[in-house]
């Protein structure tokens, strides 16, 4: 008796443990959403913490189902799959109209290269340096050939 | 005697079915087409006149179908001497007018669609004169209507023609809508819409309250038809048609239907004072007028236009008179007017396809020209004068006879005064057509030169003519088939005696009066006419123009000053009207006491409330930016989503979530071509008012929803049924699915076909958009300034692309479960079109398209075949349209599996619900292409792959 009890409360504190790194990661998240100074500091809290606390209850989730139920269960997957395929994603869109909306290519840190952040480079300059690469690329095999023969 | 012929209905649709024959076998060539034309008719006639001995020995033919009991309305014919006469009359010239036509139409002209039209019309009209039942006779009086006016309206590119139809139409269609009130009147009375049960009801409709509304508004319908005084004026303009055409309508057919249906209710609605009062005198009137404006008319047409108007005046009275007698003289006047105003006409045709001119102040000494349409038009126009021994002599001395009988108002003078009148001028007309068009010196300015046409178009005039001497030297041969026809139309037998000559009488002075009269008017002619132009009679066009204007003004001012395109007004008329008819139900009508108690407030719909109230008062606060309006949109849709599932309804809210990540991504993209602020433009004051408008709707539907709420229904919800019967009757435990694919699957039919055409809509507005000044508009904005590069992030390509597969497993799981579990085709549609969406955002609209393989267009058409052929496949199983079949099959290895054809429709449900939505998206994005935005041809702008690639093969 008092042996099963302690194995399911050992059962419910792995789960309970879970359950409270979810609850803390997801108050950081709001907290850090609420508190932090810049959009772009601010996209930090939701997007990874936050993430990590839905991630938690998850696995806490799983446990139970697997700890109490004996089934595996297989939501939870699925939804971790599409959380961290969409999370990223709308940071970045979130990201991208921030820089646009204030940023300009002269407040971007340097990109260490002759070229902007992609974000600032238009179609017809990214042709261009595409189109020299190539043309680069081409007559270095040229040479390379002429070489050889 | 009662029989029954199965005949009688094919009698009917043969033309009807012959219309589909000319315009496929024109291509075949015009005798072709002609003979194919002429077959149905010949058809159908052969099988009438097989009838006519069993007529003739007093039989009355029946043929009854319930097709649709519960309104009256059934397909039920029959054919007594009456039918057998207009339905002999309508076959068998129209036999003849199929050969003139032949000749007559030039090669321009579209044969086959010609041969066609006047097929339904001929169907329309035998329809009618073998109706035994009023709302089919009604629909049929539509259908002649219709079918006129497409033959009036013939030669579209000439205004006249374009103007008589349209004139035809609205006064004929006007009586038609006149009758229908008053045929409904007259079967409410008897009891039944079936004629020959109607007609034996005669005490009990002549002494209804209403005897004289339904007389009026019958009447209406056939005086409009007939073209009777104050409505004679369409016909005159009807002369804008081909010839064949006014020979047709307007000697045996279409003016005739009112004469017919007057005839064919005499016995019910005849022998009262109003009958006569109404009916003699407008025939009276009409007989009259109609033949004065014919003296003066210089175009042939117009001069038989007006004459004909005339004779149906004469026959009008006749059957006004109310007596067994003149109802006979009116039966045997339809038989000869019918013959000589046929003839006659195209006579009229033939002269103007010759000489190619009708008017007859530059015709004249043509009878040496055209010696045979010259003895033609002789013998028929001189029956028309009613000059021995032709048939019209013998029905004007009759009809001059009866007249002698009829007084009016005390008055035994005026109405046989009136009709000699009528007659003088008759004849002078008749003499007219004779005179100056055949008679006098050949001239030289013809603006051809007339000849004699071929046999084949003098040949129906030749016979005609035959038939009017035939008649009028030999009346005892048609003398037992007139006295059955008016047996049929006085409902007591007769026996006439015809005869040419009837002594001397006073109809035969009052005839010689006429004759003589008519003379001398045609040799004072020219000076009558000048005092004619100088009175200037009112012209009708210029009337009915003005009044037709004037209504189309009051209905166009109504239309706009309700709709008038601005939203607002429009929506604002709605809420008031709603909310004010609401506010009456509410407070004339009464209502229970609440009989629910009302729930605890628990946290969850709290926060959702909370939620809904913030957003929709932000949205009005924060209206003017659009972007941050569609998002406050979307925090209420999503809001109503999750209550959906709160409550219960996940059906519900997977649809709502679906619906409302396509519309805002649809209105994302709309929004591309707004400006990002909506202006200001309303005053304070129209804001207050809309305000308070906005504010009284919204507050009236919340109480109504708290009313209804707090109450149990007065009745049964039909929900038990439809849980009972789910699983029994459609085969599924999902009983939304179950109602959207079976119960309702009417319904949704109906549905996905309106999504497909609005698709469709979106599409066909994009496009002239795109053609017009707006796709020139969107040129010269081109692309905003300040766009992001990098358009298509690696990470969203990447991400989209590996959450397609998935998306569509979804999308299948969806659409499999959902007529058991929460799904099904609309959601699964919707899914699969996000999916497809997806793609769309990343890569961008061009990329996507260059890799879409079947056009949208086709996969709606499909869904809708798929939907109406899984209909139609429960007809092979003996059941209705939509009925769905179930069973259960086992797939070794997977499980037990359930399949209904309710399935099948459910694709095609599915296949709609997708073209249509991807189908809208892509006219708009085609938009966006228009302002210049550039075409990727990469998948996304940077490509590590691409690199990688490059730098290999360097």
């Amino acid at each position: 008796m008092t042996e099963i009890l302690t194995e399911a409360s050992a059962a419910e504190i792995l789960v309970s443990v879970f359950l409270v790194i979810s609850g803390v990661f997801g108050l950081v998240g709001s907290f850090g959403l609420l508190k932090l100074d810049n959009t772009m500091a601010r996209l930090h809290a939701p997007t990874k913490a936050t993430t990590l606390g839905v991630g938690g209850i998850l696995i806490a989730s799983m446990l139970y189902f697997l700890l109490f139920e004996g089934t595996l269960s297989f939501h939870e997957l699925l939804i971790t799959i599409f959380l961290f395929l969409t999370a990223p994603v709308v940071a970045h869109f979130i990201a991208k109209a921030h820089i646009h909306r204030h940023e300009s290519p002269d407040s971007t840190p340097p990109t260490g290269c002759a070229r902007p952040w992609a974000t600032f480079e238009t179609d017809e300059m990214r042709e261009a340096v595409e189109a020299a690469e190539r043309g680069e690329a081409a007559t270095s095999e040229a040479r390379l050939k002429a070489e050889r023969g | 005697m009662e029989a029954t012929s199965d005949m009688l209905p094919l009698i009917v649709a043969l033309p009807f079915l012959g219309a589909l024959l000319p315009g496929i076998v024109i291509r075949a060539g015009r005798d072709t087409c002609t003979w194919f034309t002429l077959f149905p008719t010949a058809l159908a006639l052969l099988m009438l006149l097989l009838h006519a001995p069993g007529v003739m020995a007093g039989e009355v033919y029946h043929w009854r179908l319930d097709w649709l009991p519960g309104l009256g309305l059934d397909a039920n014919f029959f054919l007594d001497g009456l039918g057998l006469l207009f339905a002999g009359l309508i076959l068998g010239i129209g036999l003849l007018i199929i050969l003139y036509a032949r000749f007559y139409l030039s090669k321009n002209d579209p044969m086959g669609q010609f041969f066609t039209y006047l097929l339904l019309f001929q169907g329309a009209m035998v329809g009618i004169v073998l109706s035994d039942n009023i709302l089919l006779l009604l629909i049929f009086w539509e259908l002649t209507s219709l079918s006129s006016f497409l033959l009036i309206g013939y030669w579209n590119h000439l205004p006249e023609g374009r103007q008589g139809a349209r004139m035809a139409l609205a006064v004929t269609g006007m009586g038609g809508l006149a009758m229908i009130g008053g045929m409904l009147i007259l079967g409410e009375i008897a009891g039944s819409y079936d004629i020959s049960v109607i007609l034996q009801h005669k005490d009990a409709i002549q002494a209804s309250d209403w005897y004289l509304p339904a007389l009026l508004l019958i009447l209406l319908g056939c005086f409009t038809k007939s073209a009777q005084f104050p409505f004679h004026f369409w016909l005159p303009h009807a002369m804008a048609a081909p010839t064949p055409v006014s020979a047709y309508l307007h000697s045996a057919t279409m003016v005739k239907a009112g004469l017919f249906l007057m005839a064919r209710l005499w016995p019910v609605l005849s022998g009262t004072p109003e009958w006569f009062y109404i009916v003699a005198t407008t025939g009276l009137i009409t007989m009259v007028i109609a033949a004065v404006i014919a003296l003066f008319k210089d175009d042939l047409k117009g001069l038989l236009a007006f004459s004909t108007v005339s004779h149906l005046g004469l026959i009008t009275m006749l059957l006004g008179f109310g007596t067994e007698a003149a109802a006979l003289v009116a039966v045997f006047h339809i038989i000869n007017h019918a013959s000589f105003k046929a003839a006659l006409f195209m006579t009229a045709g033939i002269v103007d396809h010759e000489a190619h001119t009708r008017d007859i102040k530059r015709l004249g000494g043509l009878r040496h020209l055209m010696p045979v349409t010259f003895v033609i038009a002789t013998i028929t126009a001189l029956s028309m004068a009613g000059i021995p021994p032709l048939n019209g002599f013998i029905s004007k001395e009759m009809m001059l006879k009866e007249t002698t009988y009829a007084a009016w108002a005390g008055n035994p003078w005026l109405v046989p005064a009136l009709a000699t009148f009528g007659a003088l001028f008759s004849v002078a007309y008749s003499f007219r057509y004779i005179w100056h068009v055949f008679m006098g010196p050949v001239r030289d300015d013809y603006p051809a030169r007339p000849h004699d046409p071929g046999f084949g178009m003098w040949a129906g005039p030749a016979l005609l003519a035959a038939i009017v001497v035939g008649i009028g030297v030999a009346p005892f041969v048609v003398e037992p088939f007139v006295n059955v026809v008016a047996g049929a139309v006085t409902g007591a037998p007769q026996d006439t005696h015809l005869k040419l000559w009837h002594g001397v009488n006073a109809a035969l002075f009052m005839s010689i009066a006429a004759i003589l009269g008519g003379a001398l008017l045609l040799a004072s002619h020219r000076a009558l006419e000048a005092g004619w132009l100088r009175a200037g009679p009112p012209a009708a066009k210029a009337i009915f123009d003005a009044i037709v204007g004037a209504a189309t003004r009051a209905a166009r001012g109504l239309t706009d000053g309700l709709h008038d395109g601005s939203l607002t007004r429009f929506s604002a008329i709605f809420v008031v009207t709603v909310t004010l008819a609401g506010a009456i139900a509410w407070s004339t009508g009464e209502i229970g006491a609440p009989s629910r108690a009302t729930l605890p407030i628990a946290i969850v719909p709290l926060i959702a409330t909370v939620l809904l109230v913030g957003a929709t008062l932000c949205l009005v606060a924060f209206h003017r930016n659009r972007l941050l309006a569609l998002v406050l949109i979307g925090v209420v849709g999503l809001t109503v989503a999750v209550g959906f599932a709160y409550f219960s309804a996940p059906d519900l809210a997977m649809t709502q979530l679906s619906v409302e990540v396509v519309t805002i991504i649809l209105l994302l993209l709309a929004l591309n071509f707004l400006p990002r602020e909506t202006p200001r433009e309303s005053s304070g004051a129209r804001r207050l008012r809309d305000g308070v408008l906005a504010v009284a709707g919204g507050g009236a539907v919340a109480a109504l929803a708290y009313a209804m709420m707090t109450r149990d229904f007065a009745l049964p919800s039909i929900s038990s049924y439809h849980l009972a019967n789910s699983y029994k009757g459609g085969g599924g435990t999902n009983v939304v699915n179950v109602i959207l694919v079976d119960f309702r699957g009417f319904d949704t039919y109906g549905e996905i076909i309106v999504l497909g055409i609005a698709a469709l809509v979106i599409f066909a507005l994009t496009q002239t958009v795109l053609r017009g000044a707006g796709g020139r508009f969107l040129e010269s904005q081109g692309r905003p300034g300040g766009e992001a590069g990098d358009r298509h992030p690696l990470m969203m390509v990447v991400a989209t692309r590996v959450m397609m597969p998935m998306a569509l497993m979804v999308g299948v799981y969806i659409f499999l479960r959902g007529h058991n579990e929460p799904g099904g085709g609309f959601i699964a549609g919707l899914i699969v079109a996000i999916a497809l969406l997806m793609q769309y955002m990343a890569s961008g609209f061009a990329w996507a398209e260059a890799r879409q393989r079947v056009p949208y267009h086709s996969t709606i058409a499909l869904g809708v075949l798929i939907a109406t052929a899984t209909g139609i496949g429960a007809w092979f199983n003996g059941v209705p349209f939509l009925t769905s079949a179930h069973d259960y099959f086992t797939v070794p290895g997977i499980a037990e599996l359930h399949l209904s054809t309710a399935v099948a429709f459910d694709v095609g449900v599915f296949l709609t619900v997708l073209g249509a939505v991807m189908l809208a998206l892509w006219s708009l994005s085609r938009m966006a292409r228009r302002t210049g935005e550039p075409v990727n041809v990469e998948p996304m702008d940077v490509n590590p792959a691409a690199d990688a690639a490059s730098s290999r093969e360097g």
